[in-house]
C-alpha cells in the first residue's frame, strides 16, 4: 500500500484577483511585490504568500495563515488594477503528500502528474469526481494542495476515501 | 482425467478446487475455468442462443462465443462470462446458461424441430402477424427466449474505480510484436504503457512451442516482462483490456483488479477504467482463427486448432483422446505436432490445400496419415464421435474422433482500429482485412498488421514502435531476435457445403443457409446482411464469425469478397460492465451533493432535506407531536408572518460583478437600470435570454461605485454566470468589468418576520436599524465576528425581513446566535416549504414561473423594461408572439368554496366548456394551503389573466381529482399594499 498522508487545511487566505482590462500581469505582480505567473502556476513570494494562476489575467492569492482582513488589505493595494473577491471560505483545502499522493490524483483528474508535465510550482483546474478542483504542488515529495468549493467537502472526501482505501 | 502429466504453465503446486453446475472438480493455479474444465474432461458447457444446441468450449481466448458461464453466485453473480478468460481461483462457482432443466436434458432444444421459425429475419417475419398479438404473445416470447444468462438483480457488492494513464506510445497487446514493441520503446526511455488482457504475458508464446532468442517462448517473454518491470518509464498493465479508441488519442480500458481472486479484498475495487492518452499507440492484438463453415461444426469436441494448441502446451490439458486435423494454414500442422508430441492420436490430418513436399514430409515424421486437397464434411454426434471427410479424388471416409482441431486462417484482430470509422481493407495476400487507415497515431504490428510468422512479427512489433519514437523526436534501437522457423502459409476456404447445420455465428446461431437466404430476399449489403440475420450482434461482435459470413454473401451473390466488403466495429471491443463504467458514481455518489454550511446545524435542528440542484436544501424542521408537513409548514409560516423566523438562503448564486464599467454591464444584462443605483442600495432585476424570455431574476447591490453583488436562484447560478461571462468576454470585450462567483463564499439568512429588526438588534447593537437608517433595500457592509459581514434589508416573504451574509466558516456560528438571541422572541427555523407558501402568497414568481416560456410582461413585469437603454432579449421581447395580447399572464386563484385544492399544473378551462385542449386557457404554476388567509390559494398562467381578475374559471385536474371552481384574482394574496415589507 503507497504511502498517503492528508490533511484538510483551516485558517488559510484565499482572494480571487481579476486584473482590470488591458493590464499587465507585471503590474499585479509589482503590487503585490512577486511575479505573477502568467500560466497556470503557483509563484512563491519570500513571505509565504502566492499567486495561482487559473486564467488569463486572474489569480488565486494564498496565505496559509494571512492576517485578519487580507482580501480587505488586497483589495486597497490593488485599488484600480484588480477587481478582488475574499473566496477563503468558499473553498475547502485538501493537502495530499507521499508517493501515494500522485496515483490518488491521476485516479481523480484526467490530466497528466507525472513530474515531467507537472511539477513543484505547477498549478491546473480540473474536474475530480465531477467536482470542480484546482490542484497545485507544493515540492517533490510530492505534496499537493487541492482546492475545492466548500459545499462539496463531504462528497469530495468521499471520493478521496474510496481512493484512498484502494492505494 | 486429461490433465497430462508433464510440461504446462501452471503451478501443479497450488492445487485449486472449483465447482461448475454443483459438481467439484480440481485445478491448478494458472488454469482458466476452461482450461480446468477440459481437464477434466468437461465438454459440455453451455446451450446455443435460439436452437439450444449443445455447445463445447470453441477457442482459449477472448473470442470465445460459446463457453458462456454465469460466475460466482448470489450477487456477485455474472453472467455471459467466458469461462476462457475466467483465471481460475479456489472455491470459484459457475453455472451453465440457457437451458431447462438442466445443461444434459435442455427441452427448449426442441427449438431445432422449429429450425424454420428461427430462420434469418425471423424476427420479423413470425411476429408481424397478426399485429395485436405482439404486445401480448410476441413480445413477451421474445423477452423470455432473448439473452442468455440472467442478472441476479441484486445490488452490486463491488467497487469500481478510474485512473488516467498519459503516455508516449500505449502498446495494446502482449504478444511477441506487443512485447517487442513496448522493449523497443521502454529501452529508449519513452513513457510506455503496455496494456495485456491476459494476467501473464507473451500471447501465442505461452500457447505455442516456439523458441526467442535461443529461449522457449514463454521464458523468453517472462524475461522481456522483468525487463520492462524494472525500467521505471514503463507502465504495465495486466489483466488489461483495451476496449476502444476515441477521440483525441485516447483509449478505454478495462483493468481486471481483483477478478482472479474470490472476492476483492477490503478497499480495493472489482475493476478499474482507464483512460490513457497516448502520443502514439502500437495494435499488436495479435489475430483470430476462424472457424470452417461445415455440417455439424458446433459440436462439442469441434475446436479451434489454436485452442487445442493451447490447452495442450500452456494449461497441459487434453481436449481429446482421438483427434483429426482439419486445415488450411500451415499453423493447423503445428497443432498436429502440438498432439503428437502429447501423446493424442491423430487420426488424421486434412488439408484443403494440395500437397506440398514440406507438409509431406512433416506428416512422415509425425507418422498421421494426411489428406491433401480434401475438407470434412460433417461431424458425427451429440458430442463428437466421428468426422465424415471428403477426399481429394472425391470419396468419403469416416474417422473416429473425439476431437477435430479446424484450422481456417488467421484474421488481424483489428477492431479498436476501426472505432473512428477507418474502414478495413481486403488483403489478398493473408486472405483478411487489415487497416488501410487508422485512427491518429495508432499503428497496427505484427499479426494485427497481417504478419504472422513470428520471427517477422518480432522485427515489425520493434520497427513500428521505432517509427513512432522518430514521430516524436526520439531515436531508438531496434533490437534483433531470433526466433524458430514459423511457416505462415494459407489458403481460403470459406465453406464446406452439405445438409447438415454448418453454423457461421455460433454465438447466435447464424448458419450458412441463413445467409444465403439473406442474400436471396435482397439483404446483400454486409450491413443488411448483420441486421437480418443478427450475424456478429452477439456479445462476441462476431470475432470468429464475421469474415466467414461476409465471405459466404460474397459468393451468394457473386462478387469478391473485397467487393462484398465488412462492418466497422463500434467500442466496446469486449464486453464492459456497467459497474465499472459508472465507477465511483453510483447510488448516494451518483453525482456530488453541495451542503450549506448550516447543513448540520440544520440536521440537528430535525430537517428534512430536498434537492435543488446538486444543493441539499432544508425542506421543512418537524417538531415532536407534528404528524404532517402542512402542520410543520403552517406553523412555520405563522412564526415567521407574525414574529420571526429565519431561513438559509445560502444557496441562491451570488456573483461579484467589479470594475468601472460594472454597472454598463448590468443595464445590458437586465431589463431594468443598475447604473444609476446609489452604494449602500439593493435593486430587484429581471434578465431576459437573448430571445426575449425571461432567465432569471434576483437582487443586485452596489456596494461601491465599482463594486455590485448580484443573486441569483439556486438553480440558474451557474447559468448566469456563464451568461455574464459570456456578455464581458465575447459580445463586450470593451468594457472595463470582471466577475466572480462568490456563491460559496458567503453563508446567507433570511431572517424575516416583523420581529426580525429586534433579534438582529440583539446581534448587531452598534448597528442602526431603524427605518430611517437603514430602509426597505439598503444594504451594508460591517464586521461580525472579527470578519467581513453584510446585510440587506430584502424580503421573499414580504414581512419586514433582512438577509445577513457571514463568510461561509462563520454560517453555523450565525445560525447559533441568532436562535440563542432570538429564543424570547419566538425565533422559528423554516424551509423551502414555507418559503415557497409565503412568496405565493406574495404572488411572487419563483422557478415554476421562470420557466423558459414567460415573458416580462406574462409575470406582470413589463413596466420594469426600461425604454430608454438596450439589454439582452430587448429586440426579441417585441416580437408579434411575444406582445400578443392573449398571451397567458400571471394571475392569482382562489377556490369558490374556499376549501377545495388545487393543484400545480391543472389546466384552467371556461366554465361550462368542454374538457378539450381547444379549450384549455392555461395551468395552474403554484399551488400552497395559505395559513395567513385560511383557504388554499394558486398562481397560474391565463390568457389575458390581467383582464379577467374577478371572473370564474373551472380548474380541470383530470388525473389527480375532480374539477375545482375558482376564483381568478390578482397574484398578491397578502399585504397588496406592501405595508408590511416597509416595517
Amino acid at each position: 500500500m503507497a504511502e498517503l498522508h492528508r490533511e484538510a487545511r483551516s485558517g488559510f487566505g484565499l482572494v480571487a484577483i481579476m486584473a482590470r482590462k488591458d493590464l499587465a500581469a507585471g503590474a499585479i505582480g509589482a503590487a503585490l511585490g512577486l511575479e505573477a505567473p502568467t500560466r497556470p502556476g503557483i509563484a512563491w513570494a519570500d513571505d509565504g504568500i502566492a499567486l495561482i494562476g487559473t486564467g488569463q489575467g486572474t489569480w488565486l492569492a494564498y496565505a496559509e495563515a494571512p492576517p485578519p482582513f487580507w482580501a480587505e488589505a488586497l483589495r486597497e493595494r490593488l485599488d484600480g488594477l484588480a477587481s478582488v473577491s475574499d473566496q477563503s471560505d468558499g473553498y475547502a483545502i485538501t493537502r495530499l503528500w507521499g508517493e501515494g499522493a500522485r496515483t490518488v490524483l491521476q485516479r481523480g483528474a484526467a490530466i497528466d502528474f507525472h513530474p515531467q508535465a507537472f511539477g513543484p510550482g505547477s498549478a491546473a483546474t480540473m474536474v475530480i469526481a465531477h467536482i470542480g478542483a484546482i490542484v497545485w504542488q507544493r515540492d517533490a515529495r510530492p505534496t499537493f494542495e487541492i482546492a475545492t468549493f466548500r459545499s462539496y467537502s463531504d462528497s469530495f472526501r468521499h471520493w478521496l476515501d474510496q481512493v484512498a482505501a484502494a492505494l | 482425467m486429461s490433465r497430462l502429466a508433464n510440461g504446462g504453465l501452471i503451478d501443479r503446486a497450488k492445487p485449486l478446487r472449483f465447482r461448475f453446475d454443483g459438481r467439484d472438480y480440481g485445478g491448478f493455479a494458472g488454469d482458466t475455468l476452461a482450461s480446468a474444465l477440459v481437464a477434466n474432461g468437461v465438454r459440455l458447457v453451455g446451450r446455443s442462443f435460439k436452437y439450444h444446441r449443445p455447445r463445447g468450449i470453441l477457442t482459449a481466448a477472448s473470442e470465445e462465443p460459446n463457453a458462456l458461464v454465469t460466475l460466482r453466485e448470489g450477487a456477485r453473480a455474472e453472467p455471459n462470462t467466458r469461462a476462457t478468460t475466467v483465471p481460475l481461483f479456489d472455491g470459484l462457482v459457475a453455472s451453465s446458461q440457457n437451458r431447462w432443466p438442466s445443461l444434459s436434458l435442455d427441452l427448449m432444444a426442441v427449438n431445432q424441430l422449429a429450425g424454420p421459425l428461427f430462420a434469418a429475419g425471423f424476427y420479423y417475419k413470425t411476429f408481424m402477424w397478426p399485429a395485436a398479438f405482439w404486445e401480448k404473445l410476441y413480445e413477451p416470447l421474445i423477452r423470455r427466449a432473448a439473452g442468455l444468462g440472467k442478472l441476479s438483480m441484486l445490488p452490486d457488492p463491488d467497487t469500481y474505480d478510474r485512473e488516467h494513464g498519459f503516455c508516449d506510445l500505449l502498446v495494446i497487446g502482449g504478444g511477441p510484436a506487443g512485447l517487442a514493441a513496448a522493449l523497443t520503446a521502454g529501452r529508449a526511455g519513452a513513457r510506455v504503457i503496455l496494456a495485456d488482457e491476459d494476467a501473464t504475458s507473451g500471447g501465442r508464446l505461452l500457447a505455442e512451442r516456439h523458441e526467442v532468442d535461443d529461449l522457449a517462448g514463454h521464458d523468453w517473454a517472462a524475461r522481456a516482462m522483468a525487463e520492462l518491470a524494472s525500467l521505471p518509464n514503463v507502465r504495465l498493465l495486466p489483466r488489461t483490456t483495451v476496449f476502444g479508441a476515441y477521440d483525441g488519442r485516447e483509449y478505454a480500458c478495462v483493468e481486471r483488479v481483483c477478478d482472479h481472486l474470490a472476492e476483492p479484498p477490503p478497499g480495493q475495487p472489482r475493476q478499474r477504467l482507464w483512460k490513457i492518452v497516448a502520443r502514439h499507440a502500437v495494435l499488436a492484438t495479435g489475430a483470430i482463427e476462424r472457424p470452417v463453415v461445415f455440417g455439424g461444426n458446433d459440436r462439442p469436441g469441434v475446436m479451434m486448432a489454436s485452442a487445442v494448441s493451447t490447452y495442450l502446451n500452456r494449461f497441459a490439458a487434453a481436449p481429446g483422446e482421438r483427434a483429426v486435423v482439419f486445415t488450411a494454414t500451415d499453423s493447423g500442422w503445428a497443432t498436429a505436432r502440438d498432439l503428437v508430441r502429447s501423446g493424442v492420436a491423430v487420426a488424421a490430418v486434412v488439408d484443403s490445400r494440395p500437397a506440398g513436399e514440406a507438409a509431406r514430409r512433416i506428416a512422415r515424421t509425425m507418422a498421421v496419415e494426411a489428406l491433401f486437397g480434401a475438407v470434412v464434411t460433417q461431424a458425427h454426434g451429440r458430442s463428437l464421435r466421428a468426422v465424415s471427410v471428403r477426399t481429394a479424388t472425391g470419396e468419403t471416409r469416416r474417422f473416429s474422433c473425439d476431437l477435430l482441431a479446424m484450422a481456417g486462417g488467421w484474421n488481424p484482430a483489428i477492431g479498436i482500429g476501426s472505432n473512428l470509422g477507418a474502414r478495413p481493407v481486403w488483403s489478398e495476400a493473408i486472405h483478411g482485412f487489415v487497416l488501410d487507415a487508422t485512427p491518429p497515431d495508432l499503428a497496427p504490428a505484427g499479426a494485427a498488421r497481417g504478419v504472422f510468422a513470428l520471427g517477422e512479427a518480432l522485427a515489425d512489433g520493434a520497427r513500428v514502435a521505432a517509427a513512432a519514437l522518430s514521430e516524436l523526436g526520439r531515436a531508438a534501437t531496434v533490437p534483433a531476435f531470433t526466433a524458430s522457423e514459423d511457416p505462415a502459409g494459407s489458403a481460403p476456404l470459406w465453406h464446406v457445403p452439405g445438409k447438415a447445420k454448418a453454423f457461421v455465428d455460433f454465438q447466435h446461431d447464424v448458419t450458412d443457409s441463413d445467409v444465403e437466404l439473406a442474400a436471396c430476399e435482397g439483404f446483400v449489403s454486409i450491413e443488411h446482411l448483420k441486421r437480418y440475420t443478427t450475424l456478429g450482434m452477439a456479445t462476441d461482435q462476431g470475432k470468429t464469425s464475421q469474415l466467414n459470413g461476409h465471405a459466404l454473401l460474397a459468393a451468394a451473390t457473386g462478387r469478391t469478397i473485397a467487393e462484398a466488403g465488412t462492418v466497422l466495429s463500434r467500442p466496446p471491443f469486449l464486453p464492459v460492465s456497467i459497474g465499472v463504467l459508472a465507477g465511483h458514481h453510483r447510488g448516494k455518489d451518483f453525482r456530488p451533493v453541495r451542503k450549506t454550511s448550516a447543513h448540520g446545524w440544520s440536521q440537528a435542528r430535525g430537517a428534512t432535506f430536498t434537492d435543488a440542484g446538486q444543493w441539499k436544501r432544508a425542506q421543512w424542521f418537524a417538531l415532536p407531536g407534528e404528524n404532517d408537513w402542512r402542520q410543520t409548514i403552517d406553523r412555520e409560516v405563522n412564526a415567521t408572518r407574525n414574529g420571526v423566523g429565519i431561513c438559509d438562503v445560502s444557496t441562491l448564486g451570488k456573483i461579484d460583478v467589479q470594475g468601472p464599467d460594472a454597472g454598463a454591464l448590468l443595464d445590458r444584462l437586465y431589463i431594468n437600470t443598475f447604473s444609476t443605483l446609489a452604494v449602500g442600495k439593493a435593486r430587484y432585476g429581471v434578465m431576459l435570454r437573448e430571445d426575449g424570455f425571461v432567465m432569471d431574476d434576483g437582487t443586485t447591490t452596489r456596494f461601491a461605485e465599482d463594486r455590485f453583488f448580484v443573486t441569483t436562484t439556486t438553480v440558474n447560478a451557474a447559468k448566469v454566470m456563464q451568461h455574464i461571462d459570456y456578455a464581458r468576454q465575447v459580445l463586450w470585450p470593451e468594457l472595463d468589468v470582471q466577475a466572480t462567483s462568490v456563491t460559496e463564499q458567503w453563508a446567507t439568512y433570511a431572517v424575516a418576520g416583523p420581529r426580525s429588526r429586534a433579534l438582529l438588534e440583539r446581534l448587531l447593537p452598534d448597528i442602526d436599524l431603524s427605518d430611517a437608517a437603514f430602509p426597505y433595500m439598503a444594504a451594508r457592509e460591517l464586521v461580525w465576528n472579527d470578519r467581513s459581514a453584510r446585510l440587506f434589508r430584502l424580503s421573499f416573504s414580504g414581512d419586514l425581513a433582512y438577509e445577513i451574509a457571514v463568510p461561509a466558516s462563520q454560517g453555523e456560528a450565525l445560525v447559533q446566535a441568532l436562535f440563542a438571541l432570538g429564543a424570547d422572541l419566538g425565533a422559528t427555523p423554516y424551509g423551502t416549504e414555507a418559503l415557497g407558501v409565503m412568496r405565493i402568497e406574495k404572488g411572487h414568481p419563483a422557478g415554476n414561473e421562470l420557466n423558459g416560456t414567460t415573458t416580462a410582461t406574462d409575470l406582470g413585469m413589463g413596466r420594469m423594461m426600461s425604454a430608454r437603454k438596450d439589454y439582452i432579449g430587448r429586440i426579441m421581447a417585441k416580437r408579434p408572439g411575444l406582445t400578443d395580447p392573449d398571451r397567458p399572464a400571471l394571475v392569482g386563484l382562489r377556490p369558490i368554496d374556499g376549501t377545495s385544492r388545487i393543484r400545480g399544473g391543472a389546466h384552467l378551462l371556461p366554465e361550462g366548456a368542454p374538457p378539450v385542449a381547444a379549450h384549455d386557457e392555461g395551468y395552474v404554476t403554484s399551488a400552497a394551503h395559505s395559513p395567513t388567509l385560511g383557504t388554499p390559494i394558486a398562481l397560474g398562467l391565463l390568457r389575458r389573466g390581467r383582464e379577467r381578475h374577478g371572473e370564474r374559471i373551472v380548474v380541470h385536474d383530470p388525473v389527480r381529482g375532480a374539477d375545482v371552481l375558482a376564483q381568478v384574482c390578482d397574484a398578491v394574496f397578502v399585504d397588496p399594499e406592501g405595508v408590511r415589507v416597509r416595517g
